[in-house]
């Protein structure tokens, strides 16, 4: 049976609203380049050779995990981000592509000194070849399968790319270099967000990685100051309703829901079930995708057994009342067996088929 | 000012990360003729000692870390020669690297800042590092521990080709695995002798294993 994008659209709709939904609990994966090039055998260079090739394998890759999400994954802020800042700074070199997973920039190359970054110039983003093939197979996407597609920005997750661990010096010795680092990044990630725009159309929501939000790297007070000032002028700027993705290991997501008007939150820690219960009561009205589903975990290192428990643990505890997607966070590497990766989806039906059956 | 007086100023610029103060007074205690070992155990290490501390108890973050790290290095580098003359030994020899396939060195380059500031000898291989790599340095320098870091899941898996091949070509030193990503159920799967996802926490455990070996 062909896969009903229009139900998934549906599903996932319904959750973030708050009711029940049409048939089940939504299943929200990230599929990573890795798991594309796996599902497809296409390497990331043939991926990225056309819009059609790349978007085609992305359909075919969410339709064989029978997700309810679909979305090009190059498209978010990070490497892809680093190699537009690499290509406007003539700083290409640094870029380490591999045949079947993203390419990598080396941390901090871009900008080694304090120079770097007062001559930082911001990438166009529609004169990149690689965002001008990702926007463009994310356009291809939305106009085969109807499914609405969201643009992905980043304000940390690029510092970090760019600056690397000096980044966290300067944040003690030279904040205001940082922060000037931080305000270029946003202006390309506007340019990123208006670029998505002329060609995919208004992305009434966006997809933005937080990676600033994690306990054991700056206190919540410098997070706000590096990248939650930010999304609160990206949100003032565009009006789109924000989902903050966090795979760190301790973020702040209730400083975060506290602090910043989030529609949805995407992470897999903390494990304690018992601690994402209570944020579901603290915070109603915002949409959990994940939970404490770690691919580093129960998917890498258990059974099919682990991962449905793990699945029916996540639904029983909080898929009651919508406002639920089962995700596994992050991406799903090649070192996670299919077995255990196919097991979401059953586990899902098993246990996520309404009426639920509630912990 | 007495030695004790040099001492806890030392310890103090230690804790608050600043390279110039401790500077100052690291050179007041050579010239004091203070014992190098007293000033590497009872300022430098217990400085850092305090700012763990504090790091667990979440009132430091990476960032203090960092630049107490740069402070200890930075007295290391006054003090490595006296404790040489005084034939005080290094901690122990560390090899470091991130895997094949991962460019992500900040988590490294914290650790190895921590070690440097506490008496090991680092050699960092650096990132993006092949098993073949780990294992010619392996034998080439007979570290007593060897570090392998990693950011991304993906790296799991070269994590193990690199500790499957040091394993085969019989290198005998401690392996400690690094990263967020890790767990004690991971740990084994990759077939480590330990684990950590915690820079700070990384290096009382390499302390440990130094001190049980």
């Amino acid at each position: 049976m062909p896969h009903d994008w229009e139900a998934s659209r549906r599903r996932i709709g319904a959750t973030i609203a708050g009711s029940r939904g049409i048939d089940r609990v939504p299943y929200f994966p990230i599929a990573c380049e890795e798991i594309i090039c796996r599902v497809s055998g296409k390497t990331f260079r043939e991926l990225l050779s056309s819009p059609k090739i790349y978007g085609n394998a992305a359909i075919m890759t969410y339709e064989f995990l029978k997700a309810d999400s679909l979305a090009i994954p190059t498209a978010y802020a990070g490497p892809a981000e680093a190699l537009a800042f690499a290509e406007a700074n003539n700083k290409e070199d640094i870029i380490k592509w591999s045949d079947y997973k993203v390419f990598m920039a080396k941390q901090g190359a871009i900008c080694k000194t304090e120079e770097d970054i007062e001559k930082l110039e911001i990438p166009d983003h529609c004169k990149i070849s690689l965002w001008d093939t990702c926007i463009s197979a994310v356009d291809f996407i939305r106009e085969k399968t109807r499914y609405p597609q969201s643009c992905a920005l980043g304000i940390w997750s690029v510092v970090q790319e760019l600056r690397g661990v000096q980044a966290y010096r300067d944040m003690r010795k030279n904040p205001d270099l940082l922060l000037q680092l931080c305000e270029k990044v946003y202006q390309s990630q506007m340019d990123l967000y208006n670029f998505y725009n002329e060609r995919v159309g208004p992305s009434p929501t966006i997809f933005f990685t937080g990676y600033a939000f994690n306990k054991h790297m700056m206190s919540f007070e410098d997070a706000m100051k590096y990248e939650g000032q930010f999304i609160k002028r990206l949100q003032n700027e565009t009006k789109a309703k924000i989902m903050l993705h966090n795979c760190g290991t301790s973020p702040y997501f209730d400083e975060i829901c506290d602090n910043l008007d989030i529609f949805a939150i995407n992470g897999s820690h903390p494990l304690d079930i018992e601690y994402w219960v209570g944020f579901k009561e603290r915070h109603p009205g915002v949409t959990i995708v994940g939970a404490n589903i770690d691919v580093s975990r129960e998917l890498l290192n258990g059974t099919p057994l682990d991962v449905e428990e793990k699945v029916k643990e996540n639904i029983t505890h909080l898929g009651s009342g919508g406002r639920y997607a089962v995700g596994p966070i992050c991406c799903l590497p090649w070192g996670v067996s299919l077995n255990n990766i196919m097991t979401i989806p059953k586990a899902i039906k098993k246990w996520g088929t309404y009426p639920l059956q509630t912990h | 000012m007495n030695d004790d007086d040099i001492l806890e100023k030392l310890r103090n610029s230690i804790v608050k990360g600043n390279s110039e103060e401790a500077l100052n007074f690291i050179y007041k205690a050579i010239d004091a003729n203070i014992d190098p070992k007293l000033i590497l155990n009872e300022a430098l290490i217990r400085g850092a000692d305090e700012v763990g501390m504090k790091y667990e108890e979440g009132e430091y973050f990476l960032g203090d870390l960092l630049l107490t790290a740069d402070a200890m290095n930075d007295c290391m580098d006054v003090v490595k020669p006296k404790l040489i003359e005084e034939k005080h030994e290094s901690l122990g020899k560390i090899v470091i690297g991130v895997p094949e396939g991962d460019l992500h060195d900040i988590g490294k380059s914290l650790v190895i800042a921590l070690l440097q500031g506490q008496g090991f000898d680092v050699i960092d291989l650096g990132v993006d590092v092949p098993p073949e790599k780990f294992v010619e340095v392996a034998i080439n320098e007979n570290p007593d521990i060897i570090g392998i870091s990693g950011l991304l899941t993906m790296t799991i898996s070269k994590m193990i080709e690199t500790v499957t091949m040091l394993k085969r070509k019989g290198i005998r030193a401690k392996i400690v695995v690094g990263g967020g990503i890790l767990s004690e159920q991971s740990c084994k799967y990759i077939g480590a002798d330990a684990w950590t996802k915690d820079g700070w926490k990384g290096v009382k455990l390499i302390k440990d294993l130094m001190e049980a070996n």
